[in-house]
């Protein structure tokens, strides 16, 4: 009877609205757990499998079936773990170069006005230059060890950061550089009080871009240098020349993975250095 | 040359922007003394350099012509010496400070500032005030630990206003801190700020639009006009402090809104009227 004792109660008390608008149970739910989350991308991947499958029938030489994808990838996961390591070591290595030298130019550009007028023009041209198409030139000049493909990661990935990370240095509102400009501030400590932090925003955007590219710098550099060192692109390029479809399909399975991890472990950093950022965001 | 008493001295001031043929004459030949411990505005239409005037005495612009001292030495020296506290229009915090760090971090900047203090400000610098204490007397103890973004614009303008007054500076400039606030919230931070200058009793130049505001707050108002930016008159406001809200609506005080708002008008219409007829 409690359940018919309820509602007279609450009928009785001056505000029911807001307890009689109970919540759902579907609401308690974790928003990432309703099936109106997961559902749609789930049917997407089953759809697009199914439609994979079809084609993979009737067309075998455009696509492998997925089972022979998955029978190559669980039967030697070594080879596919080895070359992903190499890879993801080339990116990230260059991805680090790239990081180190564009960041310390963009604090150069964005307090030396004439450094600025001198090489802002040309990061904006590179940047829009599809700069993997120096990988050939490199392997040309710099053989097929490790320098081709770590400076070919680092040439695409340093433009994106040092463009966004010399905007973000220079986008302080003027009335707070005013005010710390009335106590005095140096340039020092401008730079390091106001003006990086007020950069994070934009470096960290510029590294959801980067830390993708850099996994494709790495792949074309080894694609261009093949059979004297390893790794995922060499591992395609091998494969393709020997027709092994499913060899080159895993592979970039395992690449799609990396840059999904990559993503995903940036966007985390940034959620927890910009819960600032984010609260800002929400109240405008 | 320097007085003494005099906190802020502004002789023949000359600032313009452009170039010639299309320039603005922002200010022109403003001569302007303020005694240390006075509070001023500087009230005026759109356009007459009140902000600039600000920005001179701040060491955030040059002046074209003429001179500015704070306490004798030159804006910058003065800045240097961290006796100036800036107020803008928009409260310019920092985003990812809260509330207490955005207040505490300017005492991290510029540390050797006490040493270059002039002997003619007179500042025995004392211990740091507690800035914890003043946010509260100004009703931000519940929100010490916060974010700008979670704050009103009201909340984030008496953090900017701590921000300042926290640097026991010997002069406290104001741009037009209150414009973007609404009526309610603008009148009980003047209050807040009347209340706290009592205590300070700082130099404190004020620009504002509002003539209640000026009258309301002010030892002296000093009335500018356009075109170019002058000063057109200096007027004292002899009513008792302090000045509550009660006092707003009395004769004596509609007497001096009146006052000013003619010298406003007379100073806003005269060259146009010429030059319309």
């Amino acid at each position: 009877m409690t359940a018919l004792d309820a509602p007279t109660g609450l009928a009785e008390t001056p505000a029911p609205a807001a307890r009689i608008a109970a919540p759902p149970a579907a609401r308690t739910l974790p928003a990432s757990l309703r099936p109106s989350r997961w559902l749609p991308i789930v049917l997407m991947i089953l759809a697009l499998a199914a439609l994979w499958q079809i084609t993979a029938q009737g067309m075998p030489y455009l696509l492998p079936p997925l089972q022979a994808i998955a029978e190559t990838l669980i039967g030697n996961p070594a080879y596919y773990l080895e070359n992903a390591w190499i890879t993801l070591q080339e990116a990230l290595i260059g991805l680090a170069i790239a990081f180190v030298g564009s960041s310390i130019l963009a604090v150069a550009i964005s307090e030396v006005a004439v450094l600025r007028r001198a090489i802002m023009p040309i990061a904006v041209v590179l940047n829009v230059t599809p700069l993997v198409a120096i990988a050939p030139a490199l392997v040309v000049a710099f053989g097929f060890g490790p320098e081709p493909k770590l400076i070919v990661t680092a040439i695409i990935c340093f433009f994106p950061i040092l463009i966004n990370v010399s905007v973000g240095l220079r986008s302080v509102p003027t009335a707070v550089l005013q005010f710390y400009k009335t106590i005095h501030a140096s340039r020092a400590e401008m730079l390091w009080h106001v003006r990086v932090p007020s950069a994070l925003p934009y470096l960290f955007a510029a590294l959801k871009i980067v830390f993708p590219l850099s996994i494709v710098g790495a792949v074309v550099a080894e694609m261009f240098a093949p059979g004297a060192s390893e790794g995922l692109g060499t591992a395609i390029g091998l494969a393709s020349s020997n027709n092994k479809l499913p060899v080159i399909y895993a592979s970039i399975f395992m690449l799609a993975l990396m840059g999904a991890a990559l993503l995903g472990l940036i966007t985390a950093v940034e959620r927890r250095a910009l819960r600032w950022h984010e609260t800002h965001a929400d109240g405008a | 040359m320097d007085t003494p008493t005099s906190a802020i001295s502004v002789r023949g001031a000359r600032k313009v922007y452009g170039a010639s043929p299309n320039a603005l004459v922002a200010l022109d030949g403003v001569d302007l003394e303020i005694p240390a411990g006075r509070f001023v505005s500087v009230i005026g239409p759109s356009g007459c350099g009140k902000s600039t005037l600000l920005r001179l005495i701040g060491s955030l612009e040059q002046p074209d012509g003429g001179d500015v001292e704070v306490f004798g030495v030159s804006p910058e020296a003065a800045c240097a010496a961290k006796l100036v506290g800036f107020v803008p229009q928009t409260p310019a915090l920092l985003p990812w400070l809260n509330v207490l760090q955005n207040v505490t971090l300017p005492h991290r900047i510029n540390r050797g500032a006490e040493r270059r203090r002039p002997v003619a400000s007179g500042a025995s610098a004392g211990p740091a005030p507690d800035l914890e204490q003043l946010l509260r007397d100004v009703g931000l103890g519940g929100a010490l630990h916060k974010l700008p973004a979670q704050l009103s614009g009201g909340m984030q303008q008496r953090t900017a206003i701590v921000r300042a007054l926290g640097l026991r500076p010997e002069v406290l400039l104001m741009d037009e801190p209150f414009s973007a606030l609404d009526e309610f919230t603008r009148e009980v931070l003047q209050e807040q700020l009347l209340d706290l200058w009592d205590e300070i009793k700082t130099t404190v130049v004020f620009v504002t639009h509002s003539v209640t505001e000026a009258v309301r707050l002010s030892d002296t108002v000093v009335v500018m006009a356009p075109r170019p930016g002058r000063i057109v008159d200096v007027i004292d406001i002899g009513l008792p402090r302090p000045r509550s809200a009660r006092q707003i609506k009395t004769p004596e005080f509609h007497a001096y809104e009146d006052l000013i708002r003619d010298r406003l008008q007379s100073a806003w219409q005269s060259p146009d009227l010429s030059t319309a007829a």
